[in-house]
């Protein structure tokens, strides 16, 4: 309760109620141009928050995270694209009311939805992430090691066809984040003599590297004339959302809202799991399943609040274990580490103050999202007639000179730029970049605490396997790969039979 | 010439090349005088033998795969449209690294103009906006870091 109320005292602070709609303003922006993402937003801002104190960062960064997410539903609706990966549902029913003239109250709805999704959402983060927080508390080195091997096999379900890919790419983040000097030993590590890799790469670095740099070659094949869809500012009228309407929404809005809490909790889902989900079970349950898909108000409510569902409780793994649920979460636990905060179960003790300021936060995030959402509703249009050859040298430059203010050093302007490179490489061989950016996270983690617990065991590798809690992660991790691979290896042959 | 191949067996070979040199270099990357069981090399040998392995296994992988690309290469294929593509990759990473070059001795300012100039032209942009407002920004971006982050940007 104490941390309750120093939570609400620092959230009080008025550059709080700025920072948060400047965010959801950004995010809303980034998620509704396709092809720039809520994850690339938080990384391009990650060095405008270095100056600032560390709750007002961390809700500008949920609020991009936030308002991408609904951002994306946007150009779902309007123009057929989703604008993130999480809106991708929302495309079935949203798209056909826009063909129908009835983007507006699409868009609307998509708001409404996304809010009562966000706050669900928000409010199980509070109530539950401390709860869980509790049991950990209980956590030795053993325990540690095991969350991080259990983070680590996250990489199953984020690795698309081929479960080697995910496994190589934590192999590769592993490897990435033994660069440097060995904490325990002292030892320089893959420096290859030089001074500059001696602190090792910096986490925020290997983010603009990896998704920002990459994410702008993989678009050097965009053609301006085939490739920009531009919506025109009439198609959006002012049919407005009946109360029927409203009436029939409300049960979609619930389950979707509480498969996305679910699904959202879960590592290595994500919001566009959660809204597939939703809407096949709202589908299947409706008295009129035929009209989905043909523009049904209903599909894009569970669809949108299945995803914004996900965005608070993807934060529950991450804030009370240090597992973060999917990529967004991976890159905020970096934001939260390059603030001083070590997310797992140690953070509710060490920031308990400032944790529940971020959590109360996030309910100030939806709501203010909603008000934001409202009053911009009818420039939406004009959103996705920024043209993306405008755009990229823009998020270039972001890029260098946040790269270059890390550290100040212009090696960091080149290290991003290899990084990039490579993971340009590996997106075009269909590998995920989640698993590298989870090894980073986790490998220093895993590291430690692995050599902590063999110091406490003697040598001993039994110290995992007997201890009950550190024994479940670990087969849980097992488990979860063998199912992912099975599962990988099953689809994979469906494809190539048909 | 006729090749058949997937990215599985391309990025199966490549990383257990790599895997296979890296792993030959951590004794001479990792020069540690800790005599337990677990040192500062258990880590990267984890991460590194495990990069090896699982190369090994997706190149096997993509072997057993029937999805397999068939490419002929002869004088045609240097005019494909797809090969101008990758082309179009590839100068976009001649940019950036000649950015590299450049920022050293040029600075931020100039260089940066210049990458957002060949960047916009690499696009086709023609309308002045399109050139004005990335030009402007790299000034905003020097004021906003320079300025109000007090990070001096070279």
């Amino acid at each position: 309760m104490e941390q309750l109320i120093g939570g609400l005292e620092i959230l009080a602070q008025w550059q709080n109620f700025l920072i948060i709609p400047l965010g959801l303003a950004i995010g809303i922006v980034v998620g509704a141009i396709p092809g720039l993402t809520s994850d690339l937003g938080i990384i391009l801002c990650i060095p405008l928050t270095y100056g600032m104190d560390p709750t007002m960062a961390i809700l500008m960064l949920l609020a991009i995270y936030c308002g991408g997410t609904y951002g994306g539903s946007i150009t779902a609706i309007l123009i057929n694209t989703p604008g993130t990966s999480a809106n991708a549902a929302t495309l079935f029913d949203g798209y056909p009311m826009t063909c129908r003239g009835q983007a507006f109250k699409a868009l609307q709805m998509a708001l409404f939805a996304s809010t009562i999704g966000g706050l669900i959402s928000a409010f199980s983060l509070l109530f539950l992430a401390p709860q869980i927080a509790r049991i950990t508390l209980l956590f030795g080195p053993a325990e540690y090691f095991a969350l991080s091997v259990f983070g680590l096999s996250v990489i199953a379900g984020v690795s698309n066809k081929s479960i080697f890919k995910g496994l190589m790419g934590a192999c590769i983040g592993l490897f990435i984040a033994t660069v440097g000097i060995d904490n325990i030993s002292g030892t320089a590590r893959f420096t290859f003599g030089q001074n500059k890799l001696m602190a090792g790469i910096d986490l925020i670095i290997a983010l603009i590297g990896l998704f920002a740099i990459s994410e702008i070659l993989m678009k050097s094949k965009y053609n301006p004339k085939t490739d920009h869809k531009v919506v025109r500012a009439d198609s959006i009228t002012k049919d407005k959302i009946t109360k029927e309407e409203y009436r029939r929404c409300r049960k979609p809005i619930g389950i979707g809202s509480l498969i996305g809490v679910i699904i959202g909790a879960t590592p290595g889902t994500g919001g566009g799991l959660a809204a597939f989900i939703a809407y096949n079970q709202v589908k299947q349950s409706s008295k009129h399943p035929e009209t989905f898909g043909q523009g049904e108000i209903e599909g894009v409510a569970v669809s949108e609040a299945a995803n914004n569902g996900a965005c608070g409780s993807t934060m529950i793994p991450m804030l009370t274990l240090g597992v973060p649920g999917d990529g967004a979460t991976a890159i905020l636990m970096g934001a939260f580490m390059l603030h001083g905060m070590v997310p797992g179960p140690s953070l509710f003790t060490e920031h308990g103050n400032i944790v529940y300021a971020i959590m109360l936060g996030l309910i100030v995030v939806n709501v203010f999202m909603y008000i934001l959402g409202s009053g911009f509703t009818r420039f939406y249009a004009h959103i996705t007639r920024i043209p993306y050859e405008m755009l990229a040298p823009i998020v270039l430059t972001f890029c260098i000179a946040g790269a270059y203010s890390t550290n100040n050093r212009i090696y960091d302007i080149y290290v991003i730029l290899l990084f990039g490179i490579v993971a340009y490489f590996l997106r075009r061989m269909d590998f995920q970049l989640v698993p590298i950016l989870l090894g980073i996270v986790l490998g220093p983690l895993a590291e430690k605490n692995f050599r902590r617990a063999m110091v406490i065991s003697e040598g001993s590798m039994d110290i995992f396997f007997t201890r009950p809690i550190s024994c479940a992660f670990l087969l849980i991790a097992i488990g979860s790969v063998l199912v992912f691979a099975w599962k990988n290896y099953r689809a994979r042959k469906k494809t190539e039979r048909i | 010439m006729k090749i058949k191949y997937n990215s599985e067996m391309i990025a199966g070979i490549v990383f257990a090349v790599v895997g296979a040199v890296l792993w030959f270099l951590i004794p001479s990357q990792i020069r540690t005088l800790e005599k337990s069981l677990i040192t500062a090399q258990t880590l990267p040998r984890i991460a590194i033998g495990g990069l090896f392995l699982f190369s090994v296994g997706l190149f096997m992988e993509g072997i057993f795969s029937k999805g397999k690309k068939e490419i002929v290469i002869c004088r045609e294929t240097f005019h494909s449209e797809s090969f101008r593509k990758e082309l179009r990759s590839i100068v976009y990473i001649l940019f950036l690294i000649a950015y590299c070059l450049l920022v050293e001795t040029l600075g931020f300012v100039i260089s940066t103009l210049l990458l957002v100039i060949a960047i916009l032209l690499f696009y086709g942009a023609r309308k002045w906006y399109y050139f004005v407002i990335p030009l402007a920004m790299v000034g905003v971006v020097y004021y906003v870091f320079g300025v109000l982050l007090h990070v001096s940007l070279p």
